[in-house]
Parts: C-alpha cells; sequence; structure tokens
C-alpha cells in the first residue's frame, strides 16, 4: 500500500487545543489596564470572550484570494472526480464499494462543474492523473476513497476562515457533502465514520505536499 | 426541510416571546442574523425559553482574550442550544436501553461528542451562555427505530444551521471552530443514515438553513420544555388552626 496518502489527521485533543488555545489568563484588571494603554482594544458594545486563538493575521478575504483557493479547491475536485470516474469504469467493484463509486462520483463531478461555472475563465485546467493501481483494486480503491475524503474535509475547513462570505457559502455547501462520503466510506470499511467530536483544518501547503507525495497528479 | 414528527404527548407549555425576551436581545439576534425571515420566526408566537441569554450579552466580561463581536455570542449560543438537545437526546437514549448494535455504538459515539461540543461551546461562552434547557424527547429515545429517524433529523438539521450561519461569523477563530464540528455534523448524518438504510449523502450540495427555520423546525418537536410555568392565580391557601 505504498502508494497511499498517508496523511496524519490531526487527533481530537489537539484540534481542540488549537481552537481553545488560550493566552495566560489574564484577570480582568489587568485587561481593562492593558486596554486603556492600548487605547480601544475593548470593542465598544461587543463582548470579550475567552477561548479562541487569535489567528495568524493572514491574506484578508478578498476576491482575488477566493480565486486561487477555489481553483486549490478545483485541483482536489478534479482528483476525486476523475479517481471515482476511472476506480466505476474498472470493473474492479461490486456491492456497496460500486454504489459508493458511482454516487459519490456523481457529486465530485458536479462539484467540478460548479466550481468551473464559479471561476468562470479563472478556473484552472483539468491536470492528468496516474492512480497507481488504486482504481483497479477494490480494497485499494476504498482504502485511498477514506483518505481522499478525509483529505478534502481537512482542505475546506482549512480554507473556510480566508474566503469571503459568498465563497464561504458556496464552499460551505461542498464540505459538508465530503464530510458524508468520508463517513460512508469509513463504515464501509468498518472503521469510526466519524473519528473526532472536531474535524481537523488542514493549511494549503500542506494538503498540496501530502497530494504530491501520493504521485497522482502527473503535471499541474 | 425535514420537520421531526410531533410527539404524541401533551404539548409543551411554550412561552411567547414577549414573556421570554425582555431585554430584546434575542429579537435583535434574530434579526441580525436572520434578517428577512424575522417576521417568520416570531409570527410562531412561542418561542424556545432556553434561548434567552442569561445576563443579557452586553454586560459580559470574562477573562478576555479576543474580541467577539454580539452577533457571535448570538450565534454561538444557538449552536450550543442545538448541541445540548443532541447531547440530552443521545444520553438518554443510551440510558433508556432500547438501542442495540451498531445503533448503540452511534448513540455512544455520538452522544460524546454533541457532550465534548457542548463543553466547548460553554467554555468559550463563559458567562454568556445560555443555560441548559429541559427536555422531553417524547418517545423518540424509547424505540430503536424511532431513535434512527430522530437522530437522522436532528443531524441533518444541525449541518445546515451550522452552514447557515457560517458566513455570518465575524470572529475568525469561531468561524474556525465552527466548521471543524459543522463537518463532524455530517459524518453524524451520513453514519446515521448508513445504520439505518437511507442515502448517507442524498445530494452533491448540501442546504443552507436560517437560525430562524432551524428555531421552528425545533419548536415544532416540543423537545425543548419551557423552565417556568406561566403562573396562574392560584386560590389562597387556607390556614387550619
Amino acid at each position: 500500500m505504498s502508494d497511499h496518502v498517508t496523511l496524519e489527521l490531526v487527533d481530537e485533543e489537539q484540534a481542540v487545543r488549537e481552537a481553545l488555545d488560550e493566552s495566560a489568563s489574564a484577570s480582568r484588571a489587568e485587561f481593562l489596564k492593558r486596554a486603556f494603554v492600548a487605547g480601544g482594544a475593548v470593542v465598544a458594545g461587543g463582548v470579550m470572550i475567552t477561548g479562541f486563538p487569535q489567528l495568524a493575521a493572514a491574506r484578508a478575504p478578498s476576491p482575488a484570494q477566493d480565486v486561487e483557493i477555489l481553483n486549490f479547491a478545483l485541483l482536489l475536485e478534479f482528483l476525486e472526480a476523475e479517481f471515482y470516474t476511472r476506480a466505476e469504469a474498472s470493473g474492479a467493484l461490486s456491492g456497496e464499494a460500486l454504489e459508493f463509486a458511482r454516487v459519490v462520483g456523481a457529486h465530485e463531478r458536479a462539484h467540478v462543474d460548479f466550481l468551473v461555472t464559479v471561476l468562470g475563465a479563472k478556473a484552472r485546467s483539468k491536470p492528468s492523473f496516474d492512480f497507481k493501481g488504486t482504481t483497479d483494486d477494490q480494497g485499494r480503491f476504498l482504502a485511498t476513497a477514506v483518505v481522499l475524503e478525509d483529505t478534502g474535509v481537512a482542505a475546506y475547513n482549512g480554507q473556510g476562515p480566508r474566503l469571503t462570505r459568498g465563497a464561504l457559502a458556496n464552499a460551505g455547501a461542498i464540505v459538508s457533502v465530503e464530510a458524508r462520503h468520508a463517513a460512508w466510506v469509513r463504515d464501509i470499511v468498518r472503521a469510526r465514520p466519524a473519528p473526532a467530536s472536531f474535524d481537523p483544518a488542514r493549511s494549503m501547503s500542506r494538503i498540496t505536499a501530502a497530494v504530491a507525495a501520493t504521485g497522482f497528479v502527473q503535471g499541474a | 426541510m425535514t420537520i421531526l414528527r410531533k410527539g404524541t404527548a401533551e404539548m409543551a407549555e411554550g412561552l411567547t416571546v414577549e414573556e421570554v425576551d425582555r431585554d430584546g436581545a434575542l429579537c435583535e439576534a434574530a434579526d441580525r442574523v436572520g434578517g428577512d425571515t424575522r417576521a417568520g420566526f416570531l409570527r410562531k408566537g412561542t418561542l424556545l425559553g432556553a434561548l434567552t441569554a442569561t445576563g443579557g450579552v452586553s454586560g459580559v466580561l470574562a477573562a478576555p482574550a479576543h474580541a467577539v463581536t454580539r452577533d457571535d455570542v448570538a450565534i454561538l449560543n444557538f449552536a450550543l442550544t442545538l448541541e445540548y438537545l443532541e447531547a440530552a437526546f443521545y444520553s438518554e437514549a443510551v440510558e433508556v436501553g432500547a438501542l442495540t448494535g451498531d445503533t448503540l455504538v452511534f448513540a455512544r459515539v455520538v452522544g460524546a461528542h454533541e457532550r465534548a461540543h457542548v463543553d466547548f461551546l460553554r467554555k468559550a461562552l463563559g458567562r454568556a451562555a445560555v443555560r441548559r434547557p429541559r427536555f422531553n424527547f417524547r418517545g423518540t429515545t424509547e424505540d430503536e427505530e424511532l431513535f434512527r429517524a430522530t437522530a437522522i433529523t436532528l443531524e441533518d438539521t444541525g449541518v445546515e444551521a451550522y452552514k447557515g450561519q457560517a458566513p455570518n461569523i465575524d470572529t475568525k477563530a469561531v468561524l474556525k471552530a465552527a466548521l471543524s464540528i459543522h463537518s463532524v455534523e455530517a459524518r453524524h448524518a451520513a453514519w446515521i443514515r448508513h445504520i439505518a438504510g437511507m442515502p448517507p449523502a442524498p445530494a452533491a450540495f448540501d442546504p443552507a438553513a436560517t437560525m430562524a427555520q432551524v428555531l421552528a423546525a425545533v419548536a415544532q418537536t416540543n423537545f425543548i420544555v419551557a423552565r417556568r410555568r406561566v403562573t396562574r392565580r392560584r386560590r389562597a391557601p387556607r390556614f387550619t388552626g
């Protein structure tokens, strides 16, 4: 199984720790002192609540950044769509695995069409793929599908906060379907459909590196 | 959107909007996050009493780390209410003992997830967290098939709810957490659908629902029971002796 993507999905505890990354518990008095010194750190009429980390001030959401992110998503959808299309056609699948490939392949193809439509002239082109035999064997197909679907969820979750509201609504409609795919195929192979109470988010660079490591994409 | 079957037991005592939302915070919240549906939201006349933010929103200052807007607090409390409901539903179902096999495994595992979501949201909200409501699940935890049907609707609704709110969230870190929960609810939905023999992923795109739509659907279940009875005049007690 050496050609498989091996992504360690962050465990639940780490995901929660990330989400809750509390700065040193500042007392209220200290906060107010700092707020006055800093000059208006308190949001007027807002509420100060502990428990959320300050995410690195990455580039603010913008239409240009949306294009970059949605093209990144499109690459993953191209990959999944082609994977399922070839697996369905391979003749190697039967029973529920075949049904999964059919249903989910149709979904991924719809995702491709949707993103291509949204991106218009800016849509990236479809690369060529070599799935290293993972579409020709039911066991390898199912194991690879688990990783691909989990990866898709992590990728969308990673990019969500970086999107403009409109693009987020579009991506939001897709990510939960990928999560459904992931749970379904996990159940087929009798793995835990929902392995943790929080799903991890992964950066674009980490996902890109993981995908590159599979060797599936031949010249993007 | 799918609506849960009404319980056969007596109707829950509902509170009117006016009785519950004294400082107007809830109406404001519904207005901001579901603007065009406010009319529909309020028209129902009854309200989940549990959604009243304790102590009002604007005065809360916990040991602060970062600014979270009032809108975000309303959204988090909305999420917390749904998580309270799911957590209680699964806990009760496991306790009642009518579940077997994969369905029982599902209820245990997913119940733990929902409890973790409750813990996280309560911790994040601190004193701004709404209280846990009282529930009456109208028999849906006592029959395995009814449980599965109800769980499917609860999980699908949860997905729609988080999805609907995500674009409304102001704070990046809150959004990150919400997305991380949203996809897990989708896993739950697919899992229980699969157990029930239903399509795990019924469509290529999942729909979003507004806060008002979700609250209306939940209100129709009568699962949430008002905390306080509307007091009626009683006969004056008679004392002997």
